[in-house]
């Protein structure tokens, strides 16, 4: 061959040789996600070792090791200036009030300007400590509110009862354009009238004088104390002549909002960043800060803004992110476990559109209580929380969460991972491999098919997935992906049922609860709940659910008896099972004082810097 | 040549509407609406249906459609749910933004595209050339947004040059003169970025076009009648080359809106492509049909300006 056709030849071979590269590297890319599915298997097999491995530095990480306020290193200085991350990786809505507001992200720009006139404590009882005092009388249906005498607008004018009113008037108005009414509303007396435009004003919202609001409730329940009573005010002089309708686009709200908390908005860019200043009449007292500037962090900069100081506090950090970034030198971690749970639905019945109503089906494929036991039993919680999350979620026992501390009933121990008991209850059930193909078939001696829908987003759905399919397929059950496929967010509610149109395809699902200040789980579990998607009944839960907002309950011991019971009720019934609970982390700068991720925690006035400039990640 | 322009401009018309109700029953394809994120046990569902009935989210497309295009006739293009404000507002906001980005995107792609086109089309195969071809190859097979977010951690983060997000810094007056600077400091490191990319295909043209210009038989009568070698250059054969460039012009227009879809997301540069993905996301109709379509019109403008720039450049080309 000549010269030429030589380098010719070895340039198409090249060429061969970048393909072949090519397919190698997408094929050890599965091999990847394989492998950790063996790891965690391998994690689940030997469950007794997981204890000693997170004592030795492997890279797991316990919500103990951390603390919801920040440790104060150093003296403060006078005044200075506090740079908040929003991460998000969109723009912040802009409608900035409590009343209109539907993203995260508005709520933490509202956050730094204004305030609930009621606080609450780590139980998320309603306080007095607040700008405003309650009182109930005997029977708990008539509240007393007094607004503290300091309590200032930031343009000066005092915040009066008919402001607190107004909000109520707002919201309850046929024109309001935003979604915070519902039951907390219409269990106001003459609320119902009012929003469907009959009364002209609220029967059961007396102001009596400038500083005292009374509202009288239909019903007295325990769930009031709890986030039951709206506790935001809204200025009535600022926004008088303004129409319901228009509030929500008016430049009051947008551009120029007002408080009462402990900073004023200075300037807003829309979307993008806010600067507050100080609030020199704050009530609570001096705030120590002079400035604070809020912008948007992408959460894929979030670390790099965080490392050179850009930004010393963030609303909340990707987990996903800490592993790597847990030696950060210039920020110290806050965490507290998260208001949520994940969980794992069975399809039990479904939605009757006309009436609104849960209706249990026993022919269901999941109707069988020892299948669901079963199941529970298959599937390792804690091996799940160390291999995909370094430990930061954990093993979930029961419906509440242990973020409700009071409530969470911490012995009982749920259902624990054991194969082989979960093989036993499947044989004494009468599900047994009858055709030999190594798949349990079910008690009739037909082929048994789990269809299993889940939610695509992130890494971790698809291997987490697979994970659970393993773990059910080693008991001998047949789960099979719906469709094949992970779900797309929206897809997936739908078949599940957010619209009562429940798909029958799907027998069971992971979904996944952020569960509110009211422990209540009447609208996650309830027989006239859209949202109990397993769509589950039974009249010892009703029972149950009733008695916990009964005006017995309103004695926490009896309330706590009653939650204990229903636990365990969802542990022995099992219409869905929860599957792991979660930490959030928060990195702060070193520089930042009295700072805390706590539920309870209003003191923003008191955040303090110790230097002028953020410390930087060595 | 008027005549050509009203001409065109009467074709685009149907070309927009048949585009909006391409886009419109697409959204409506779309799983869920702007309200079914709202997946909230704190939320009553109640308040949701009626939030969708005073929406007309519950009706059929059709009148849906009917109601969103005679109010867009009229100017106003609707709500975003997701903002509560009203589109046009909303759009103007963003589409400032995406303008002076897209201005400066451009003024940076040429200024990079025309003299690495030209030396390494007048030198072809010197080390030159090499380098600036080995440059367009890189180019090529980059993707943007990996690019982006390199470009955002060297400059932005490792050596501090620029800011990493937003388009303005916070807290400073509209109008000033620190805020115009402010402004003009925020874009620049997404335009560079963006224009280092997309500049590649330019460069490649004018390469391959003065390469093949130079061979015309006018180059050798140009030479013959003793033109120095500058005055060919420069008269003509840049000229003659930069023919396919001002073709290029109405594409690049487009290209940059794909471009801005992903760096205005890395930068968090509050602008269009960052509305249209997140108004996609969060099912917010209103304004995903009214993004398209102004996406719809920037292209169509930019192949009518194409156009009209060829037939300036170019007296050849007649547009009847």
């Amino acid at each position: 061959m000549t010269k030429a056709s030589w380098s010719k030849a070895l340039f198409a071979l090249m060429l061969v040789l970048l393909l072949a590269l090519a397919a190698c590297n997408s094929g050890s890319e599965e091999g990847g996600s394989s492998d950790s599915e063996g790891g965690s298997e391998e994690g689940g097999s030997e469950e007794g070792g997981s204890e000693e491995e997170a004592e030795e530095d492997d890279g797991l990480y316990s919500i103990e090791d951390f603390s919801p306020a920040k440790t104060n290193e150093g003296e403060a200085i006078e005044g200075g200036e506090l740079n908040f991350g929003l991460v998000s990786d969109t723009a912040f809505e802009g409608t900035l009030n409590w009343n209109f507001y539907s993203g995260a992200p508005d709520a933490e720009v509202i956050d730094w300007f204004d305030e609930p006139l009621l606080y609450n404590d780590e139980n998320f009882l309603y306080t007095n400590d607040g700008p405003a005092s309650y009182e109930p009388d005997e029977e708990g249906k008539v509240f007393t509110f007094t607004i503290k005498d300091n309590v200032n607008w930031h343009d000066g004018e005092p915040v009066k009862a008919e402001d607190w009113a107004f909000s109520f008037e707002v919201i309850g108005d046929p024109e309001y354009t935003g979604v915070r009414y519902g039951s907390d509303f219409t269990n106001i007396e003459g609320m119902e009238e009012y929003n469907a435009g009959e009364a002209d004003s609220i029967s059961g919202i007396e102001v009596v004088d400038e500083k005292t609001l009374k509202i009288t409730f239909k019903e007295s329940t325990p769930s009031l104390l709890t986030g039951g009573i709206w506790p935001y005010a809204m200025p009535k002089h600022i926004f008088e002549d303004i129409p319901v309708a228009e509030m929500a686009e008016s430049d009051e709200v947008r551009q120029n909002p007002v408080g009462i908390g402990p900073f004023k908005v200075d300037t807003i860019v829309p979307g993008e960043s806010v600067t507050y200043t100080k609030n020199e009449d704050y009530w609570q007292g001096e705030v120590q800060l002079d400035k604070v500037t809020l912008k948007v962090i992408n959460p894929s900069t979030v670390v790099q803004a965080l490392e050179t100081g850009e930004v010393d506090l963030v609303d909340s950090f990707p987990v996903d992110q800490f592993p790597d970034n847990a030696e950060m030198s210039n920020v110290e971690y806050l965490g507290m476990i998260d208001l949520a749970y994940t969980y794992i639905g069975f399809k039990l019945g479904t939605w009757d559109a006309e009436e609104k109503v849960v209706v249990p089906d026993d022919s269901k494929k999941m109707a069988d209580v020892n299948l669901r036991k079963a199941m529970w039993h298959a599937v390792d919680n804690n091996a799940v929380g160390e291999q995909f999350y370094n430990g930061l979620r954990w093993n979930a026992t029961t419906l509440i969460p242990p973020s409700h501390p009071e409530f969470h009933d911490a012995e009982n121990p749920g259902v624990e991972f054991d194969p082989e008991k979960a093989k036993q209850i499947l044989d004494e059930a009468g599900y047994e491999d009858t055709d030999g193909d190594g798949m349990r078939e079910n008690p009739e001696g037909e082929e048994l098919v789990i269809n299993f829908a889940s939610m695509s987003g992130g890494d971790t759905a698809e291997p987490l997935a697979n994970y659970y399919i393993q773990s059910w397929k080693n008991v001998g059950l047949n789960v099979q992906l719906l469709d094949g496929r992970l779900q797309e967010f929206n897809t997936f509610y739908d078949r599940v049922g957010q619209s009562g149109e429940d798909d029958p395809e799907v027998d069971i699902y992971q979904g996944a609860w952020s569960v509110g200040y009211d422990v209540n789980p009447d609208g996650l579990y309830g027989r006239d709940a859209i949202f109990n998607f397993p769509r589950y009944a039974s009249e010892e839960n009703d029972r149950l659910l009733e008695e916990g907002v009964s005006a017995e309950s309103f004695d926490v011991a009896h309330r706590q008896e009653v939650y204990k019971e229903w636990q365990q009720l969802m542990v022995d019934e099992i219409p869905v099972f929860p599957t792991v609970y979660r930490a959030v982390l928060t990195p702060v700068n070193n520089r930042v004082q009295n700072y805390s991720i706590a539920v309870d925690w209003f003191e923003r006035y008191n955040l303090a810097v110790t230097a002028e400039e953020a410390p930087t990640a060595e | 040549m008027w005549k050509f322009i009203v001409r065109r401009l009467f074709i685009t018309l149907p070309q927009v509407l048949l585009l909006s109700v391409l886009i419109f029953l697409m959204a409506q394809m779309m799983p869920g609406d702007a309200l079914s994120g709202l997946i909230d046990p704190n939320i009553d569902p109640a308040a949701i249906e009626k939030q969708r009935e005073t929406l007309g989210l519950n009706n059929p497309w059709y009148i849906q459609y009917t109601d969103w295009i005679t109010g867009a006739l009229q100017g106003d293009l609707g709500q975003s749910f997701r903002y509560k404000m009203p589109v046009t507002e909303l759009v103007e906001q963003r589409l400032i933004n995406t303008f002076w980005l897209s201005v400066a995107t451009l003024i940076i792609t040429y200024i990079i595209a025309i003299p690495l086109g030209i030396t390494s089309g007048r030198y072809n195969d010197s080390w030159a050339d090499q380098l600036i071809t080995g440059y367009t190859y890189i180019g090529f097979a980059t993707p943007l947004f990996i690019f982006a977010l390199v470009m955002l951690w060297v400059f932005g983060y490792q050596l501090g040059w620029f800011p990493t997000s937003g388009s303005v810094a916070p807290g400073l007056t509209p109008g000033s003169f620190d805020y115009v600077l402010s402004k003009i400091q925020h874009l620049l490191l997404p335009a560079i970025s963006m224009a280092l990319i997309t500049t590649v295909n330019t460069v490649q043209y004018l390469r391959s076009e003065i390469i093949d210009t130079k061979q015309k038989d006018f180059i050798i009568t140009a030479r013959a009648k003793g033109a120095s070698e500058s005055r060919v250059y420069n008269r003509h054969i840049l000229r003659n080359s930069l023919l396919p460039i001002a073709a290029f012009f109405g594409f690049e227009i487009t290209g940059l809106i794909g471009g801005t879809v992903f760096v205005e997301n890395i930068f968090g540069y509050p602008g269009m492509g960052d509305l249209f993905i997140q108004s996609i996301l969060l099912r917010d109709y209103s304004v995903v049909t009214t993004v398209v379509l102004l996406f719809g019109i920037a292209s169509i403008l930019g192949a009518l300006i194409s156009d009209i720039i060829l037939s300036l450049v170019d007296p050849r080309i007649r547009i009847k």
